[in-house]
């Protein structure tokens, strides 16, 4: 069974979430509504922010008085390119990386795993804050530009070594198979098996991969906003004369910093919460079954590949002996492993 | 004999790599768009190199004395052990009454499982925090503790809260396994030579796939422990990694962090170890390298 439906119906809806962000500034208001206060006709207050889910605030507004809803399509953007990039780049550089050095450096391997070993035992958050948190004081007077630009190296470096490390495997894997032995012997260079026998597996392993990290990644940054480390830095946010001294507020108003800076609303206003989080959970429920299908399909097509090696291999009386007649049964299909 | 030659090369690489990542931050913050600060990066290696030959020199670690942190310790480790009891026990339970099941609410029953595979776990957080705190607030019963004020340290939601999600993987991750182990031939020779299907799950089908699941577990603790920190900053509980946040903020040094870090994944080594003593033992299942 291949089919790619999930996947084509999941990535068109997050194209759609993605390309509906992006164009926020051109239709939603630039200050999300923002009202703290409500008045009746005589210049009573008769409510204050945060209010609940209503018709008029379809996911509730959070303690400055802005709409969730649009909050949550104008973040949107932010946590998904960077969601995306850093997956993307993970996979870029640890593939490589893990391909280069199983084909060209083996005992290069050994020496890699040892070097990021402490990697496999510290859990991600703790490397993240390790890596981020010190610096997170220190942002004021820097431009936007380095400090997102230090987060996502920082981002794709937490990655790199699990890349790395299951893309040498799984390349070493392949190497040992008898078609590229057999290309081996007949005098194929490094660079050829690569280019014909490795590349029809790494692009399918590659998107596997992809989406796996890009699960992985959501998750550190969903972790990530709760302690604080917003995608893009800090700002100080919070009701001036309320807070003091004022609690750290998302510059950008990605997901996760939305998390992160309601955080101690949670007992007042929970949808604050609720709202991001369901945008966490749906957009990893979407990725997660992209990668099912996408695992199943592989299977199945090694199956199918096995299933037809079998059929190949079993001797066909009849026509093997007759001298003089020989022919490659499946021409098309065998050029593929040589 | 060369395995042996080779460990304190392996050694002084681990302890290599673990410096030069705590130190990246400096090597790349900075104001320009990408930075690569050579000289501080080197000087900050020099000095966490100073530190860690010095280790045992008591400034050193002095700075654990005002942090209380023996009881942080033992409250950490035996949320981690509550919670991965939780898990064994409960993952075992379930898994066994779906494969005691018909196959038929066995597969829906798995693609429940499945469908609460994506949950992110801070989700399953909140949605406990809210289930408390509108509980007490209908009701006004108070006997679910759930923030860590003066000095309280509460165990029972912190235990249902992280060992929800880590419990279903077990459990998704058990069926998967048995299920795979059922294809087995040696099965089907015991189905045919009469053998009951309670004997073959427990006789033959849990005892054979041991050392996967020891595998396994070390993913759940990995999880908790995660978990556990995230549960312990947003309750504001005074558990183990207040003394890392210490660290990283008030400057601790290199050597403290490295010890925090090794007391708090200790679970996880011996986890290790013990996977890799049982794969042995039972020899080549899976093949088990550090």
């Amino acid at each position: 069974m291949i089919g790619y439906k999930k996947t084509i119906i999941g990535s068109a809806i997050l194209l759609f979430l993605l390309v509906a962000s992006i164009l926020y500034p051109a239709y939603g208001p630039a200050d999300f509504n923002k009202n703290v206060m409500i008045t009746d006709e005589q210049g009573k207050v008769i409510g204050k922010a945060p209010f609940p889910p209503s018709l008029e605030h379809p996911f509730g507004t959070d303690r400055n008085g802005q709409d969730m809803h649009l909050l949550f399509l104008y973040g949107a953007k932010f946590t998904l390119i960077t969601a995306f990039g850093v997956a993307l780049l993970r996979v870029l550089f640890g593939g490589m990386l893990g391909l280069f050095m199983s084909i060209w450096a083996p005992s290069l391997k050994n020496v890699f795993k040892d070097f990021f070993m402490t990697m496999r035992y510290i859990p991600s958050i703790f490397l993240g804050l390790a890596l981020m948190w010190p610096v997170i004081g220190a942002v004021e007077g820097v431009p936007i530009s380095s400090v997102v630009s230090f987060q996502i190296i920082m981002l794709v470096f937490i990655g790199i070594p699990t890349v790395t490390i299951f893309s040498s495997d799984v390349t070493e894997q392949l190497l040992s198979q008898s078609f590229v032995q057999s290309s081996y012997l007949m005098g194929a260079s490094k660079f050829h098996i690569l280019r014909k026998q490795l590349m029809p597996y790494i692009r399918s392993y590659g998107i596997l991969l992809l989406v796996q990290q890009l699960l992985s990644t959501l998750q550190l940054i969903m972790h990530l906003g709760i302690f604080g480390v917003f995608l893009g830095g800090q700002t100080a946010g919070g009701i001036v004369g309320y807070d003091e001294p004022p609690k750290p507020a998302s510059l950008s108003n990605e997901w996760a910093g939305l998390i992160g800076q309601n955080l101690f609303d949670f007992n007042r206003a929970p949808w604050t919460i609720f709202v991001p989080i369901l945008g966490f959970f749906i957009v990893i429920f979407i990725v997660n079954s992209i990668k099912k299908e996408l695992e199943e399909n592989m299977q199945g097509e090694l199956q199918w590949v096995k299933s037809r090696k079998k059929k190949e291999t079993a001797p066909k009386d009849g026509r093997m002996t007759v001298k003089g007649e020989f022919e490659l049964i499946n021409k098309e299909q065998s050029r593929g492993y040589l | 004999m060369k395995q042996v030659l080779k460990l304190p090369v392996r050694l002084v690489l681990m302890i290599m790599g673990f410096v030069i990542m705590m130190n990246l931050y400096i090597l790349f913050f900075g104001k320009k768009l990408l930075n690569l600060n050579l000289e501080p990066f080197w000087n900050s290696l020099l000095t966490d190199v100073q530190f860690l030959l010095h280790f045992k020199e008591s400034t050193n670690l002095g700075i654990f004395q005002g942090l209380n942190l023996v009881d942080g310790y033992r409250y950490s480790m035996s949320i981690l052990i509550l919670c991965l009891l939780v898990v064994i026990i409960a993952g075992l339970l379930l898994a066994f009454c779906v494969m005691m099941a018909p196959r038929k609410i066995r597969n829906s029953i798995k693609k429940l499982i499945n469908i609460f595979e994506g949950i992110p776990d801070l989700l399953v957080i909140f949605l406990f925090m809210f289930f408390v705190i509108t509980l007490y607030q209908k009701t006004g019963l108070k006997f679910l503790q759930l923030y860590g004020v003066f000095g309280n340290r509460p165990y029972f939601v912190p235990t249902v809260t992280i060992s929800f999600l880590p419990t279903l993987l077990f459990v998704q991750f058990l069926i998967k396994i048995l299920e795979e182990e059922e294809n087995q031939i040696y099965v089907l020779f015991g189905k045919a030579k009469g053998v009951g299907r309670i004997k073959l799950l427990f006789g033959y089908l849990v005892p054979n796939t041991l050392p996967l699941v020891i595998l396994q577990l070390r993913t759940s603790i990995w999880i908790i422990l995660s978990n556990i920190y995230l549960i312990e900053f947003m309750f504001n509980i005074p558990g183990f990694t207040k003394a890392f946040e210490f660290l990283l903020f008030r400057g601790g040094n290199i050597a403290a962090l490295a010890l925090c870090l090794l007391l708090f994944t200790l679970p996880l080594l011996l986890f290790e170890a013990l996977g890799y003593f049982v794969s042995k033992r039972i020899a080549g299942k899976e093949k088990f390298t550090i």
